[in-house]
Parts: C-alpha cells; structure tokens; sequence
C-alpha cells in the first residue's frame, strides 16, 4: 500500500562532522531489497522514519553500483533527525522510496566530470562520484571541488583521503574563510572562487553541483564565466516534502514537483523556473 | 419518456439500497455545519440546501486518514497498515459540482503512484446527483466551464420535476445503472418535465485569467501582494474546496504505540513549505495565495488538463475576510489588457 515504509535495521553509525552522521541501513525482508535493487539509480531519494517521530526526506548517499545496503548523511535538527542520529546498530527505522528522477550516468560515459559539493551536499553528490567511479574505465577525467565552513564541517573525512591519493581523481578541498586550522594544507575560500581558481575546462564535461541555494547561485555564474553550458550542469533542488509521490501538493517549483519530475535537473531547467518559488 | 423518481417513493429506494448492503448518505443539517451523513429515510435529508457548507470530499479524502498501527516494544517495532472499510455507498444528492470535484482529483490520486485510500471508497460509493434549481450569489460553476446540470463525477443524474414532485433519473455509468436496478419497483415511465436550471452568470472569463496565470512576467506581479492583503491564511478555504487535496503525514501516540496518519494539510500554512534550514521558498502569504491560485488554474491543467476548481464557491462564501478565488479571479479578468 502506498505510503507503507520498508523496515530498515541499522548495521552501523559513524560521526561525518559535528551534528552529522551517516547511517547504514540494510533490509530486513528480501522483497523489499529486491525492489530497491530494480528500482534504484544515483540521484533518487527516500523518506527515512521512524515510527513515533515521523519521517524526513533526503537522498540515497550510497551509489547505484552498491545497493547491498542504504547509506544515508543528515545532519540532526528536527525531531526525525535527532531520533535517528541516536539509533544504534541493529535499532529498526522505516525507508519509503525510492523516489524522483536520477542522474543519467550512462550519457555522461566518454566525457570528464566535475563534482562540486558543498557542505552536507557532498552526500548527493558522494552517491552520483561512487557510481562513476566504480566503473572508473567509462569516464576522462574526473575532478571534485569540495568545500565547507570549517574542517570539521567536511563530511566524508575517511573518502576525501581515498580520493586525494587515488591519481586518477583531481580533489579540490576548501573551507570558507576563518574555518582553516593550523594545520590545513588545502585551500581556504568560497567554492565559487575556488572554483574560478582550479579552472576545469568546461571540453566535453559534465559538472554535477549540489549545494546550499546560495552556493549553488554563486557556482552556477562561475561555470557559466568558465565556459560550461547550462545544458552540461547538473544539480538538484530540494523542498519539503510529505508524500515523495506527487500528491500532497507542496514540494513544486512553478509547474514542477520536485519528487517526481526532480530532484535531479539541469541548469538549463532550473532556470526556467520562477526563482520567487525556490 | 423518461424514467422517474417520485419523492414519496425516496423511502423505499433508501431501504431498498441498505437491503442491497448500501449505507445512504445526503445532506443533512445534523452538526454545528451542514455536510454528508447517513440517513435513514428521505426526511432525514435537506434536499433543499442550495449546498452543503462541507463537501462530499470529506468522505473520500477524510481529514484524519489512519495510514499505519505501530507498537513499539523493547525488542521490536510492529506496525500493520491500515487500510479504509470496504463500505458500499450510496451519496443522495450530491450536487454537480461536487461530484464534478471527486473527478478533478481522481487523476491527482492515480497517477504513477495509485492512493487507493481514495480509490477503494471512489469504487465502493455510487454518486446520485441532483441539478441545481436554484444559485446564490458565490455560485461559479459556469464561469469554470461546468453548469448546474453537469454530470462530471456522477453515476446518476436526478434533474428536478417541474412540477416539484420528484426527479428524472439517468444513469450515467455502470454503478450507476446497477444502482438504478435495484429501485426498478419504484421508478415509474412518465413524460414529466423537467425544471429549468437556473442561470449562473460568469462571474469572470477564465480563458482570460488562465493566459494572464500562464504569462510568466506575472508571477512576481505587485497584483499577488495586493488581493491578498486581507487573507489571514486561516486555510479555511482549502479545508472546504472539493479539489484541494493537500496532507500531510504525521505520527500520532504516545511512547509504546501510535498510528501514522494522512492529514489535511493547506497551502496557507507558513510551515507547509518550511525547510528545515529556516529557508521558506513560499514566506509570504502573498506566495501563498499566488500558489492557491496558480495550482488550481494553472499547473494542475497543465498536468491533468483540468482546472483544479469546480465552481462551489464555498472559499469565498465562507472566507472570514470576505476573499476567496472569486475575488482574485474578477480582479485578474478585469486586468486591462
């Protein structure tokens, strides 16, 4: 029946950042893995709950190429959020989904990519970079433009330094101004700047960029001053949602519901929506 | 020669239909507001009441809706889903444009994604409609394209005798020729005719307000803020509209159990739009009546290819600021070109 969750048991919990955790979720009956498995592309999302509390929406963060588990990145602030950040492993939460539209990898083979990511949006993004890699001989080259407020913003610590010594992925790292620490080898600014500064050539490539509004704004004039045509963005947009399936009527853009006509769009698309509706 | 309903025999069919396993709802001015209930004979009934000030909606999309049981143990969470009676019904009386608005939302609730909490009621409920014989000020059926005699949404069409005695009865589906089998006994073969349908002026040119909505230079028109100074965004008249379907999912309990439930939800609402962040792509409520708006003559056409919206009038009858659509929409069709 439609809106009945899948019961999800928590195998394990790790801490990305201060209020951010990751969870990984497995199926607990084999039907319902089976329709995840056929049914799940990069880019869709899910409603993860728990029974008493509610349920919240964000992405799938574990790539289409892995779909043994379910991997999801949220920071706590609500009452769903902060019940699922104190969940331990083998503790039951429900997932609904999954939902929307995805990233169409499959026409981004032969080309480069460029991720940019920003604060907790590398997890979106994380999902789309995994799905690519894992089949590593499909793509040139492939760069990631990460940044967040402070180091101990950055989500994905442990996968950040795979991707620094891997020689086939380009990792530019940046923390806002005044986030740096002692330490920090990488670059301090905002990630438009960055950006501008890293200067991928916009030549056959494809750039997936999610992100905070704002950021998002910033970026989209940096890859336009860089060369990128809005029809080789990608990015996704989100709203609150209820339902995930069209229905309950408050997630839309204009004309666009975002959880069955997005989240995943270009920018040539996005800029076609009434910006006082985003 | 047409077949006929007589009011003296109205008992007989409504025992009749609750012998067939029906249970009969009409209108009926039982509560504090005048709605849809089960009757039990034809006196029951206020077949005279121009409208119902609540719509047959409620029956179909309830404003609590139980979507899931759940229990949680020390070990283990149970939960069962909920699904709505399986009830034959029969709705007496249900004027046009309210069956016009189950139609308008059918597509909503079916695609891709099928609700059937909405569908097992549509498909158990036979609507036996009544044409209107008379209108009051805020009636619009016909300025959005329906009438008072439109058979939209209805498995049984009754047009009032002119002679008051009772109704000619059409089936318009297959329900609602079953429906009409089972009252075989009690319809009689008569050349009464019927009464006129009363006229409904439009009230604006909706061809005019749909170019003006689809005109993307005016979503951030100064118009929005200015017509809906006065709205308060009590979300009265989504609560009351046939087409507005809006929810949201909430879980209601206490510590060991609970159910997860659909709720009505509103456009209104600041909070209907809130992110977590604190960011509200929708602010204002002049965001929010323009959303109403648009939604309704705009975006749903463009999915469904109808107007979410079938004429009631009951958001500007019964609006607390004396606003509604009706209002918005004169202002929009009176806009110089």
């Amino acid at each position: 029946m439609i809106y009945s969750p899948f019961p999800m048991r928590v195998v394990s919990k790790r801490e990305e950042a201060p209020g951010v955790n990751t969870l990984k979720l497995e199926f607990v009956r084999e039907e319902d893995h089976e329709f995840f498995k056929a049914h799940y592309r990069t880019g869709m999302f899910g409603l993860y709950g728990i029974f008493g509390e509610g349920e919240s929406t964000f992405c799938v963060a574990s790539p289409e190429t892995r779909k043994d588990a379910i991997e999801c990145t949220f920071r706590h602030s609500g009452r769903v959020t902060s019940t699922l950040a104190n969940t331990d492993a083998g503790d039951i939460v429900t997932f609904r989904g999954p939902y929307g539209n995805r990233f169409p990898i499959e026409q981004f083979e032969g080309r480069n990519l460029l991720f940019i990511a920003g604060g907790i949006a590398l997890p979106p993004t994380r999902s789309v970079i995994w799905s690519c890699l894992d089949q590593r001989e499909k793509y040139r080259d492939v760069t990631i433009v990460y940044g967040a407020r402070t180091v101990a913003d950055l989500v994905y610590k442990h996968e950040l330094e795979e991707w620094k010594r891997r020689d086939d992925v380009r990792l530019v790292l940046t923390v806002d101004p005044g986030g740096e620490t002692p330490d920090w080898q990488d670059h301090v600014g905002f990630v438009p700047t960055v950006l501008e500064q890293a200067a991928p050539s916009p030549e056959n490539t494809i750039a997936v960029l999610c992100g905070p509004p704002i950021m998002i704004k910033f970026t989209l004039i940096s890859l336009q001053k860089l060369g990128f045509e809005q029809e080789n963005v990608y990015t996704t947009l989100e709203n609150r949602m209820k339902c995930g399936v069209g229905k309950c009527g408050r997630c839309n853009v204009g004309s666009v519901y975002i959880c069955k006509e997005g989240p995943v769009f270009t920018a040539a698309e996005v800029s076609g929506m009434p910006e006082g509706d985003l | 020669m047409t077949r006929i309903l007589l009011k003296q025999r109205l008992d007989d069919c409504i025992a009749a239909w609750q012998k067939a396993g029906y249970r009969v709802l009409g209108p009926v001015k039982r509560h504090d507001m005048s709605s849809f209930d089960e009757v039990q004979k034809a006196s029951d009934m206020d077949l005279d009441l121009i409208l119902t000030e609540r719509t047959i909606k409620d029956h179909f999309f309830p404003q609590t809706e139980p979507l899931i049981r759940y229990k949680i143990g020390r070990q283990q969470i149970d939960s069962e889903t909920m699904t709505p009676p399986e009830i034959k019904r029969v709705f007496f009386g249900v004027r046009p444009c309210d069956a016009s608005g189950l139609a308008i939302d059918d597509p909503l609730f079916g695609w891709d994604y099928r609700d059937d909490y909405w569908f097992r009621r549509r498909e158990n409920s036979v609507i036996v409609a009544i044409a209107c014989t008379r209108a009051d000020d805020f009636c619009m059926c016909t300025s959005v394209k329906l009438s008072p005699d439109s058979t939209e949404g209805a498995d049984i069409m009754l047009r009032p005798l002119a002679n008051g005695n009772g109704w000619q009865a059409e089936a318009l589906s297959a329900g609602g020729a079953a429906l009409l089998d089972t009252v075989s006994p009690m319809l009689q073969e008569d050349s009464s005719e019927a009464a006129p349908v009363p006229v409904v002026a439009a009230k604006f040119d909706v061809e005019k307000v749909m170019a003006w909505l689809a005109d993307k230079d005016n979503f951030e028109s100064q118009f929005w803020k200015e017509i809906s100074l006065r709205c308060i965004g009590c979300g009265s008249c989504t609560f009351l509209c046939p087409t507005c379907h809006c929810f949201d999912i909430q879980d209601e309990g206490d510590t060991y159990s609970g159910i997860r439930r659909k709720n009505w939800d509103s456009c209104s609402f600041a909070l209907f739009t809130m992110h977590t962040s604190g960011h509200n792509p929708r602010n204002v409520q002049s965001t929010r009546w323009r959303q109403r708006i648009m939604h309704k003559f705009n975006y749903y056409r463009g999915k469904f290819g109808v107007n979410s919206c079938s004429g009631c009038g009951r958001c500007t009858r019964q609006c607390p600021v004396d606003m509604g659509i009706t209002e918005t929409l004169q202002a929009i069709s009176n806009l110089p070109r």
